[in-house]
């Protein structure tokens, strides 16, 4: 019986073979290795819409782009060796935490001629001192985005979402654990980058009671919840309120008084890159002060490049969800990497926070 | 992976330990685990509903409306599963389209009501009250079984396809009524497709993690949820993998009881024909 | 399928009303939501939120957007290939299972059911260490660079088929096949007129799933994807952070049409052979 068909066995022992030599074949095909290209790994529309073309008519390099969602996606992915990427975006916290691995190259100031056009304050990040693995390349905040006409007054603090029961079941946080515990910190009027893990326990605590109140821990699309009006307030990035108030005039940003989180995403080169020279042409030229406002204006994200931001006219230069007031800016801390321990208590505190 | 233990931020030392597995037996990892679960059976239960019938009606179909049947069932399954939540969450909103199509239905109620003089009645509430369909297990459900349906119907109807309808015939020319044919006929034959159906369905429910985050509220976090966390943001791949297997174990160990049970079943058989 | 006595027969489903209805509403529901996509995929707004007016501008930016037309092709490619592989991987370990006893066969069987179980991003993160550890050289030249992408998607894919095809084959009696060598069928012969005939709607069915499953796959794509192989829907998924614009929309409606267009051809294409082949 076995025997008789013993055909479909050769058949199946045939394709793996066929497969396998299919795989063996493979690797003769590589070449082709053009210098004359660039490997740009970067968020989804952060980038003009020019912009890489208008490199390439200057430079002669092509750009090659592509996408990643968020920074723990850029992480994993790079965590294994570099898979080719030439410039990473990654944000402040990342690029720390991505040096401490040693994932990153040190940038050659050198060749980055463009460097006197940052604006002095983001020359000596606490994240990346003196600028030797990273270049910025824009910033933000985390604030309450909130539907100006549905709400009595202004949620300019903290305590509107996360400790007031108000507006319950109109409230969207972020579901990513950092920001949000960090915030809770901020409003309990610690620092956000504390290490106390008494302090981490209160913040736990506020988090649990107010969890009743909260409709949602929104995946980064509290804009959409509160433009659908889903929720009227909703922690969010100012830049993703900031477009929405673009299209829905009853939608305002604000960053609570006792301070929030500045974020900065900045250009890197990865370990390893292929292209490093067409790397540093790179950055050198979205540093350049027309490159810069251009860039700006594509995005409408605050711009750390001074004489790009000298370019742009008053509308962008005053708008609450681009810049924010200065006094409140310096209340604002930034995410810094605290260690394996540290992170993985705020990650057992936010499973527990989502449990109970 | 899972027996392996984090050393610095990216280095994994592999020293066979357990310490991963003794943290997953944590009460919060039980509770969702037992969540997830439950969820997943109710998804799997309420899909299993909604296919028997459709795939009946499609194997019985002429070969013509069959094959658009079929196609229309998969059409859905090549939208990006992200859109297709999308649009969900467009429809289950606060103001969403069917709470704006149950708004309209209201008032043109209360109108009509008007119309006879029996508005001061409130005999349908004061005011429209908007359902919450989002935020909330029950929309994470909902999608689950949007989502999975179609992997119910398609083996079902395969094995439908497969009883040969002269079976059926003959069962009724002996006298067997519709009930009898079903339980005694059909049932059998297609349990092997409803068994491929529930594994299907069933196991990536457990696993998903994109449809609790997007339809869920504040309280619908999954295993799922956890395990992409510890593999993203918690940068803590040997204890995501932990969690994975034992979700692997949980999952190989219902699949070995339904073994037994089946074996069970058949020698039960067995013996009463004889 | 010509063999059956349909209209004769007195147990007719489709007859029966509850049956009807049940099909009609679960038809209704599933296609609600595509409705609202291809609707918003007209709509003037940057976001799929508010109703703001007809535009069919999306559709034009659509043309010109040519990263998305990259991203579309080599989702395209990498489906039908890995469809193909992973049908014919597919169907192969499920004859072996089926008609095998070997050693192991238990355990293998189990172990065909761990891609299925495993939580997708668990996969996508083996599969990234994979390919890193075994050094998988990164191509440039563009088929070659959606090879990982392929193999990985075949890895998870392929089980889906077996496990169809299986259903199917325990189906299949012993008889007929050694009837068929009885009246002197070689081997061949048996796979290619008793096997495959019968296996055909599974075959169909699977690979159908298999496509489905690749199109759509974003986690394992991700991670297993290096530069110049953006795949729709890790292109789709980049846009979380920036709301995903009507673009997506208009480009998953042209899907559907392609795809409408495609089978009313093939259906019409299959009736006509089947009425061939009747006379």
């Amino acid at each position: 019986m076995r025997n008789k068909y013993h055909i479909s066995r050769r058949n199946f022992l045939a394709g793996t073979s066929a497969t396998a030599i299919g795989l063996t074949l493979m690797p003769f095909s590589l070449g082709a290795n053009d210098q004359d290209q660039l490997n740009f790994y970067n968020w989804d529309d952060y980038i003009g819409e020019d912009t890489l073309s208008d490199f390439a008519s200057i430079t002669g390099v092509k750009t090659n782009i592509d996408f990643f969602a968020d920074n723990d996606e850029l992480f994993s992915k790079l965590r294994e060796g570099n898979p080719g990427y030439d410039i990473i975006v990654p944000s402040d916290i990342y690029v720390e935490k991505m040096t401490k691995a040693g994932m990153l190259d040190r940038i050659d100031q050198d060749k980055i001629s463009n460097m006197g056009n940052i604006d002095v304050n983001f020359l000596n990040p606490i994240f990346d001192p003196n600028r030797d693995y990273s270049m910025p390349y824009m910033w933000g905040t985390i604030g309450i985005g909130y539907n100006k006409k549905q709400l009595r007054n202004t949620p300019d603090s903290w305590s509107h979402i996360y400790d007031s029961e108000i507006y319950s079941g109109n409230i969207s946080l972020l579901s990513e654990a950092t920001d949000v515990i960090a915030c809770a910190l901020k409003y309990l009027g610690y620092s956000a980058n504390t290490k106390s893990t008494k302090e981490y326990k209160e913040a736990e605590e506020l988090l649990i009671a107010q969890k009743k109140h909260i409709k949602v821990f929104a995946e980064d699309n509290g804009q959409d919840l509160l433009a659908s009006g889903d929720v009227l307030m909703a922690q969010e990035y100012n830049g993703d309120i900031a477009q929405v108030m673009l299209e829905d005039d009853n939608i305002s940003y604000i960053v609570p008084k006792e301070g929030s989180i500045i974020w900065e995403d900045c250009l890197c080169i990865p370990k390893d890159a292929p292209h490093k020279e067409n790397a540093h042409k790179f950055i050198d030229f979205i540093l350049r002060a027309d490159i810069g406002a251009e860039l700006a204006d594509y995005i409408q994200y605050a711009t750390p490049n001074k004489a790009a931001k000298d370019l742009m006219d008053d509308e962008y230069k005053s708008n609450p969800a681009i810049f924010p007031a200065d006094e409140t800016v310096k209340l604002c801390e930034n995410m810094l990497y605290q260690g394996e321990e540290v992170s993985r208590m705020i990650q057992d505190t936010w499973t527990r926070i989502l449990a109970s | 992976m899972s027996y392996g233990q984090k050393v610095n931020i990216i280095d994994i030392d592999y020293n066979w330990t357990l310490i991963n597995y003794a943290r997953a037996t944590d009460g919060v990892y039980f509770f969702t685990l037992f969540k997830s679960v439950i969820i997943s059976f109710i998804t799997t239960f309420l899909c299993l509903l909604i296919a028997t019938p459709v795939a009946f009606y499609i194997s019985f179909s002429s070969v013509r409306i069959k094959s658009i049947l079929l196609v229309s069932i998969l059409l859905p399954l090549w939208t990006n599963l992200l859109i297709r939540t999308y649009s969900l969450i467009a429809l289950l909103r606060t103001k969403g389209h069917v709470n704006n199509a149950l708004e309209n239905l209201w008032e043109s109620a209360n109108y009509f009501l008007n119309l006879f003089r029996l508005a001061n009645h409130n005999l349908i509430g004061e005011s429209f009250t908007p359902l919450s369909l989002m935020h909330n297990n029950f929309s994470v459900i909902l999608g689950l079984v949007y989502i999975y349906v179609p992997f119910m119907i398609i083996p079902i109807y395969l094995v439908l396809e497969k009883i040969d309808r002269n079976i059926l015939e003959a069962s009724y020319d002996l006298g067997a009524n519709h009930k009898v044919t079903f339980f005694k006929i059909i049932m059998p034959n297609i349990s092997v497709g409803i068994i491929s159906g529930i594994i299907l369905v069933f196991i990536p429910c457990l696993g998903s993690f994109i449809i609790p985050e997007l339809l869920g509220g504040a309280d619908s976090q999954m295993i799922g949820n956890i395990i992409e966390r510890q593999f993203k943001s918690a940068n803590d791949w040997p204890f995501g993998s932990a969690l994975s297997f034992i979700l692997i174990y949980i999952t190989i160990i219902i699949l070995g009881v339904r073994y037994v049970y089946s074996k069970l079943y058949s020698r039960l058989n067995q013996k009463g024909v004889s | 399928m010509s063999k059956r006595i349909r209209h004769y027969t007195p147990i007719n489903y489709t007859k029966n009303n509850t049956l009807k209805i049940i099909t009609f509403i679960f038809l209704v529901i599933l296609y609600l939501p595509i409705i609202n996509l291809i609707m918003f995929s007209f709509n003037d707004s940057k976001r799929n939120i508010v109703w703001r007016g007809f535009t069919s501008k999306y559709y034009e930016k659509l043309f010109e957007n040519e990263m998305l037309f990259l991203a579309f092709s080599n989702s395209i490619t990498i489906a039908i290939t890995s469809t193909i592989i992973s049908t014919f991987l597919g169907l192969t370990t499920a004859i072996a299972l089926w008609k095998f006893n070997f050693y192991l066969k238990k355990y293998y069987d189990v172990a065909l059911l761990f891609p299925i179980i495993i939580p997708e991003i668990c996969m996508g993160i083996s599969m990234l260490v994979f390919f890193s550890y075994i050094n998988w050289p990164n191509f440039q030249l563009w088929p070659f660079t959606l090879s990982s992408i392929i193999i990985a998607h075949v890895s998870f894919i392929f089980p889906f088929v077996a496990i169809i095809i299986r259903a199917r084959l325990s189906m299949l009696n012993n008889e007929i096949l050694e009837a068929g060598l009885d009246l002197g069928a070689n081997k061949y012969q048996v796979i290619r007129k008793i096997i495959i005939p019968f296996m055909s709607p599974a075959l169909v069915a699977s690979a159908l799933l298999a496509f489905t499953l690749s199109l759509d796959d974003f986690v394992v794509t991700f991670f297993t994807s290096g530069p110049n192989s953006v795949t729709l829907p890790v292109k789709i998924y980049s846009m979380v952070r920036f709301g995903i614009s009507p673009e997506i929309n208009a480009i998953s409606t042209l899907l559907i049409l392609i795809i409408i267009i495609c089978t009313y051809f093939a259906i019409r294409f299959l009736s006509k052979s089947n009425r061939e082949i009747i006379k």
